[in-house]
């Protein structure tokens, strides 16, 4: 490596550079409704067909897992014929394999995940189903694990959805049988992988043992925007406590955003899911 | 346009294109290599640092789109980087391997810290850890990627990499 004595950039390239921090800075100080319209034009234009292409990509992906995971379903069952006292045992991975769609009772859509690079893509995410799909601003979207977050706009064939990490998420919160109410709010990170959540605004006199699987509350009832039942996290701590009032709670997430592929878009009216998630392993 | 130029962007393209085709297969989204900002380093160290902070605004631009949380901070941290890394591939006369790889390192590295700060929604613990965990393995991600695109296409790009 030489140090070039002499200054490179012209007093033209100062101004472009200079420019461009301008238009930026203008970008990121204007209004929301300006820069989703922005937004939403670029990816329905310029990006369209990059958009579609990174879709088609991840079909291709999740056909290859799904033919792994058939092939296996179908060597388990050709065993399990064998054996006549596994019948039952195979009944249920064909049914876990089914998927979670076929227990889900409200209606939906599916779609994929087209994470970007960007390092704030783990608050937000663009998915492969839009406006023409039924996907409508502030559906919930779910995971076979649980809770993911909600859409935030939709257009035509994309929308975004604003994932439960994002610092304005907020989802109010029950332990199974409704003892326990609370807002759920993310928590910082216990690790390098490990996004948290908590549970606020727990009465302090409600001790909640860890291992407490909390669903959403559907509070709001059918003009709600998450219905009640679909897994959020489970206890794990006790996180701050202030004497007397209240506490707040460590809520380890049932579903981790960087790690899914596909979602699924509730688009129906919001109808208690716990029936759906009851076969969920939470925060495996 | 000269064959050389034609060429040079043909690899961008196919750099920008491999971003959206290959992503699915790349594994955790959080370390994995990002190729349209690596198509922006590639343009920026040959070009003038007016170009590469021009084409640091247009991809960041993109990048905002698909990831809208803090609309303009992705155009502000590209735009930063496109011109630092022409201007500095001018003064320092980067044409060994080690340094290329270098600056994309840095670049990927600063591009997130500055897209982090910029946007400010996220603090304590989870900024930390993706500013010293993750984007660090990122950057290593890229540059490696950088650095491999660099000697498969150094005639395409007439770029001299020396050892």
């Amino acid at each position: 490596m030489i140090f070039a004595p002499e200054s490179y950039s012209s007093r033209r390239d100062t101004l472009a550079f200079v420019v461009c921090l301008v238009l930026a800075v203008a970008a990121r100080m204007s209004p929301p409704v300006i820069q989703d319209a922005v937004a939403a034009g670029i990816t329905r234009t310029v990006l369209a067909p990059f958009l579609f292409v990174q879709r088609q990509a991840e079909v291709v992906r999740a056909s290859r897992g799904r033919y792994v995971q058939q092939a296996a379903a179908r060597d388990s069952t050709l065993l399990l014929a064998l054996q006549t006292s596994g019948l039952k045992q195979e009944n249920e991975e064909l049914r876990r394999i089914l998927g979670l769609s076929s227990r889900l009772r409200s209606r939906h859509v599916s779609a994929e995940v087209l994470h970007q690079a960007l390092p704030t893509s783990g608050l937000m995410v663009v998915l492969s189903a839009g406006r023409d799909d039924g996907v409508r601003a502030a559906a919930p979207v779910v995971a076979p694990g649980g809770l993911v977050g909600v859409v935030q706009r939709a257009s035509a064939h994309h929308s975004v959805a604003l994932l439960w990490t994002h610092p304005d998420f907020r989802v109010s919160g029950m332990a199974l049988n409704g003892s326990v109410f609370g807002i759920v709010a993310p928590r910082g990170s216990e690790g390098p992988g490990t996004p948290m959540l908590e549970l606020r605004g727990v009465p302090y006199q409600q001790d909640v043992p860890p291992g407490t699987v909390i669903y959403t509350s559907g509070q709001g009832g059918g003009q709600g925007v998450y219905p009640r039942g679909i897994p959020i996290g489970t206890i794990v701590a006790v996180g701050e406590e202030e004497v007397g009032w209240s506490r707040t709670y460590v809520v380890r997430p049932a579903v981790h955003p960087a790690s899914i592929s596909h979602v699924v878009v509730l688009v129906g009216p919001a109808v208690d899911l716990r029936e759906a998630f009851s076969d969920t392993v939470i925060g495996s | 346009m000269s064959q050389v130029r034609a060429r040079q962007i043909t690899v961008l393209l196919v750099l920008v294109t491999l971003h959206f085709v290959l992503r699915p297969f790349l594994g955790d989204v959080r370390f994995a290599p990002d190729l349209l900002l690596l198509a922006l380093l590639v343009f920026a160290i040959q070009a003038r640092p007016g170009e590469g902070a021009i084409a640091g605004f247009v991809v960041g631009i993109l990048a905002d789109s698909l990831t809208p949380v803090a609309f303009g901070a992705g155009a502000l941290a590209h735009s930063c980087v496109g011109y630092l890394a022409a201007w500095g591939k001018a003064v320092f006369f980067a044409e060994s391997l080690l340094v290329s790889g270098g600056f994309f390192l840095a670049g990927t590295w600063l591009r997130d810290a500055l897209v982090l700060v910029a946007g400010r929604h996220m603090t304590d613990s989870a900024l930390a850890w993706q500013l010293l965990w993750w984007s660090p393995l990122k950057a290593l991600t890229t540059a490696a990627v950088g650095v491999t695109i660099l000697i498969v296409f150094r005639r395409w790009l007439d770029v001299r990499v020396r050892g």
